[in-house]
């Protein structure tokens, strides 16, 4: 529960700190931390257009996407805390029902019948299912080291002993954050402030969304940053007493939030014909913290 | 009793075969579908029985040369004689309105639903038969009713070309079973399945188990012997290709199953082979089931898929066997076997699906179909729920094998020691793969087939289904439903079944830690609760937007005002860089010819491009020219002259008698 509710706060001000530090790095003042949520707020109150193409699919769709996302972030633990949801192997119902929303969000960009939408669509699908391997190698390492299969007990007991868990750390954090990037479509993968449809992967695909549609949408993207960095944050804060998390929690979004930033003011996008062979070397780093976990546990002695 | 409604099964067999003919020609579909539903029955109730009792031995003839012939219920064969029936009977009613159209072939049609309960009854006494030589019998019966099913359309050439290289597959894999019976027959002298086991306890188990792997493999077309599917389904009438897709695939695994229970020794290596080949089945599957762009085609290669997932189950099953880790064991098995089931549903659904777009609009083309969903909103709405079950996630039932999948390679990881490590986690990989690809290759059919504007003109505008055809769709999806929502109740079934696998084990609570029964019966609450979060946001969306203005607009085209069909994305872009990513296995043939430097008034040109199977084009076009270009220095033995083929005959008849005198053969 307490994860939730930290997660909905911060995905409050999780996009005002990217736009806020992209904006110091290029030299502009940039609007306060809050603006996108009172975008989001201001979208909620209009009203849409729709396609004539479009059916019920493109209606319902945005609903679906959200939903998945708030069920996901039910998943993630704080600490010692469970999430709201919390069994064996939940990590495997954390994927696939992101995946619910990935499937209604491509399908209702296909609705539209637009030649741009499509593109953006089966770059979604792509890319996912390229990172899809990446976070499951990654969590098989992290049940392997800890011997526990749920979000909750494998955080609750990772603990950083040797030298080689903190290169893991590092290495567990990389997957996470490029993941990120991945999932929501940000900067090395693709650029959000293009201007240009053909080189647009997410935002591409919600062309034709509009009024409170929209702003589900863009309100589930800044709900999904904040759930992985919830995940981060999670990789460091271990069993320590509220006290100390909720800070390290807070800290740990705030630097995310920045890293990001500075990360889209200093990238350039990955060309897009060649995205697919630089999420899949994603996977090659999760093999890595792999086979650093067989190293901890003495498999090659 | 059990006996006696065996019997009755049989009579009404014949009962039907004899009176469908008699029939008046308007009665004859549903007739069918009644003795399907009697026989369905007939079998249900001993094997309900079973399921929640003992086995029961249904005949029992003896003789003796064969050895006993038997007929036995078992839990295995209980759990496949209940989804073979439940297939059989939506597909017989689905039949009743995808046979409309084909009233006018009367006696085609007859010889059609005499030959589907043939069918019918032949793959439940594949379920039942315990004896080689009974089961070799059943097994033929179920392949040539099943071919003559396929070849409906036989005045088709394609249709006709596709069943006979179904029949030839399938015999050279009754080739390998019947060698394989053979070999047990002559080390042990008995056809019995229970010799069987005899022969696995006193020699080396790997060498049989491979000669009834590939047999059975073929029926459930593992790679590489999987490339009867892709031409077989096409061709076959859709309620055909869903009952073939949905169990008769399932018969090789049932087939395998066997096996591994009668196995004694080698588990390890063989779970390894079993697995190693399930996952690359299940990668090559999927990855032409994304490019390709005949959609019943696709489905087909989404069955090779599932089977690569039901074969992890099984190889995992193996492996905890080899290692004495009971756990393992179970969970392996208790997946592969409810995604057997879930496999035939959705599989089922999503063919009778497929069948009334191929009717509505005679093309199984993708790229010339779109925007069906506005002119048949309910099939699209099945066919969506059917993909979304198929690519594994939740709410439908899908999910609920691929979790227990998933479950069990983790245990796999955590238990066992670091020689299969690698291999868990190469298979979790794997897995993860084919989940990612099995959503875009759905997302790309339904968007391709349902979505958008219609990208060819119909003269005759698409209609939505009649109900009987729309009816066995629902009632499977609510099927699905539950066990997405109560995996529990089905978990608890299909662990019945594994447990008789075990016999050490009394009660599955012993090796089954409770929590991972916990995480089962959480994850139905857990979709149910996304369900009704779902109801309720979508509420308060039509709530606020009650009040807000709302236009229809066309989509945007980056201002562009004039719009046609043929600009939105097609399905072959929308799988074109996958694709392109993974050349070396889906092989794209381009066939157009370049604008040369000289033509300044290029005239119109054709553009061709298709997606061929690496294993049928690299390797069996190969060796079969190869081997043609060989056997044709013996032509001369082929010369038409009924003397010289009499004179053959002669010929062997006195070497078979030269050999018997001297003793050589």
């Amino acid at each position: 529960m307490i994860s939730f509710i930290l997660i909905i706060i911060t995905s409050l001000f999780f996009g005002g700190i990217i736009i806020r530090t992209k904006s110091i790095t290029s030299g502009r003042k940039g609007p306060g931390i809050f603006q996108p949520i009172k975008d989001i707020i201001r979208l909620l109150k209009k009203g849409s257009v729709y396609s004539k193409t479009t059916s019920f699919i493109f209606q319902i769709a945005p609903s679906i996407y959200i939903t998945s996302v708030i069920m996901a972030i039910m998943i993630i633990p704080f600490g010692g805390y469970k999430g709201i949801i919390s069994f064996k192997g939940d990590f495997v119902f954390f994927a696939y029902v992101l995946g619910v929303g990935k499937f209604f969000n491509i399908i209702s960009a296909l609705d539209t019948g637009s030649s741009f939408e499509g593109m953006g669509a089966s770059r979604e699908a792509l890319f996912s299912m390229f990172a899809e391997p990446a976070f499951f190698i990654l969590m098989g390492s992290l049940t392997l080291l800890t011997g526990h299969t749920s979000f909750q007990q494998i955080f609750a007991s990772l603990h950083f002993g040797s030298y080689i868990s903190y290169i893991l750390g590092v290495l567990a954090t990389f997957v996470l954050v490029m993941i990120t990037m991945v999932e929501n479509s940000r900067m090395p993968i693709d650029d959000p402030t293009t201007h240009l449809e053909l080189t647009m992967i997410h935002e591409v695909m919600i062309l034709d969304n509009s009024g409170f549609d929209l702003g589900m949408i863009l309100y589930a993207t800044n709900l999904k940053f904040a759930m992985y960095g919830a995940l981060i944050a999670n990789l460091f804060m271990g069993t320590f007493p509220l006290y100390l998390t909720i800070p390290i929690f807070f800290g740990m979004q705030m630097l995310f939030a920045i890293a990001i930033g500075l990360l889209e003011s200093f990238t350039a996008r990955f060309r897009m014909n060649h995205n697919a062979q630089y999420i899949l070397a994603l996977s090659s780093v999760s093999l890595l913290i792999f086979l650093g976990v067989l190293l901890i546990l003495g498999q090659f002695s | 009793m059990t006996e006696s409604l065996f019997f009755i099964s049989i009579l009404l067999l014949v009962a039907g075969i004899i009176s469908i003919p008699l029939l008046p020609h308007y009665l004859r579909a549903r007739v069918n579908f009644i003795f399907v539903f009697l026989i369905a029955i007939a079998s249900c109730v001993p094997a309900v029985k079973v399921l929640s009792g003992d086995c029961i031995d249904i005949i029992t003839c003896k003789t003796n040369v064969f050895g006993n012939i038997i007929f036995h219920l078992d839990r295995l064969s209980s759990w496949f004689i209940l989804i073979i029936n439940l297939t059989c009977i939506n597909g017989a009613f689905y039949g009743i309105g995808y046979m409309q159209p084909y009233h006018q072939q009367r006696s085609n049609l007859s010889m059609h639903w005499m030959l589907y309960l043939l069918f019918q009854s032949s793959m439940l006494w594949v379920c039942m038969a315990q004896n080689g030589l009974a089961f070799l019998i059943v097994w033929e019966l179920m392949s040539l009713s099943s071919f003559l099913l396929v070849i409906f359309e036989h005045q088709n050439k394609s249709t006709l070309k596709a069943g006979i290289n179904y029949l030839v597959q399938m015999h050279i894999g009754v080739l390998f079973l019947t060698t394989a019976f053979i070999w047990v027959y002559f080390s042990e002298g008995s056809f019995e399945f229970s010799s069987i086991k005899n022969f696995f306890s006193s020699h080396s188990n790997l060498g049989l188990f491979l000669l009834f792997f590939i047999g059975f493999g073929i029926k459930a077309e593992f790679i590489p012997l999987h490339s009867w599917l892709p031409q077989a389904h096409p061709a076959a009438p859709s309620h055909i290709s869903g009952v073939m897709s949905g169990v008769i695939v399932k018969l090789g695994i049932y087939g395998i199953f066997r096996i591994v229970l009668l196995l004694r020794q080698d588990f390890t290596i063989i779970g390894e082979i079993v697995i190693v080949i399930s996952v690359l089945t299940g990668l090559y599957g999927v990855l032409n089931a994304a490019v390709l762009r005949d959609y019943k085609r696709m489905l087909a290669y989404c069955t090779i898929e599932n089977i690569g997932i039901i074969g992890i189950g099984i190889g995992l099953g193996l492996i905890g066997m080899g290692n004495g880790n009971m756990l393992l064991q179970i969970l392996g098995f208790t997946a592969a076997l409810l995604h057997t089931l879930n496999h035939s549903l959705f599989k089922s659904l999503l063919f009778f699906n497929a069948g009334f777009v191929h009717q509505q609009t005679q093309t199984t083309d993708m790229e010339k179909l779109g925007g069906l969903i506005h002119t048949m909103p309910q099939s699209a709405m099945l066919f969506l729920m059917g993909a979304l079950a198929i690519s594994g996630l939740p709410p439908f039932n899908g999910f609920v094998s691929e979790f227990l999948l998933y479950s069990s390679l983790i245990t796999g990881i955590n238990s066992i020691g670091n020689t299969y490590v690698i291999l868990m986690v190469s298979s979790l990989t794997g897995l993860a793969i084919i989940g990612g690809i099995s959503m875009l290759t759905f997302t790309k059919s339904f968007g391709t087939i349902f979505l958008g504007v219609p990208r060819t003109y119909f003269h005759q505008r698409p209609r939505e289904a009649g109900w009987i055809m729309r009816l066995p769709q629902y009632f499977i999806l609510a099927i699905m439903l539950s066990i997405g929502l109560l995996p529990q109740l089905y978990l608890s079934i299909v662990q019945g079944i594994v447990s008789s696998f075990t016999p050490s084990v009394t009660s599955i609570n012993e090796v089954m830690p409770a929590s991972l029964l916990g995480s089962i019966s959480a994850i139905g609450k857990f979709t149910l609760l996304f369900i009704l979060l779902l109801i309720l946001i979508y509420f308060i969306r039509t709530r606020v937007t009650r009040s807000h203005p709302v236009s229809v607009d066309s989509t945007w085209r980056c201002g562009y005002t004039a719009p046609s069909p043929r600009m939105q994305y097609s399905g072959k872009s929308y799988s074109n860089s996958l694709g392109k990513l993974l050349s070396f296995v889906v092989i794209e043939k381009k066939k157009y010819k370049k604008i040369q430097v000289n033509e300044i008034f290029p005239a119109e040109r054709k553009y061709s491009s298709n997606y061929n199977d690496f294993f049928m084009t690299r390797i069996f076009n190969r060796t079969v020219s190869q081997l043609l270009y060989f056997l044709d220095y013996f032509q001369f033995i082929q010369n038409g002259k009924i003397q010289s083929y009499i004179l053959y005959g002669i010929f062997f008849i006195v070497l078979v008698f030269l050999g018997t005198i001297f003793n050589i053969i």
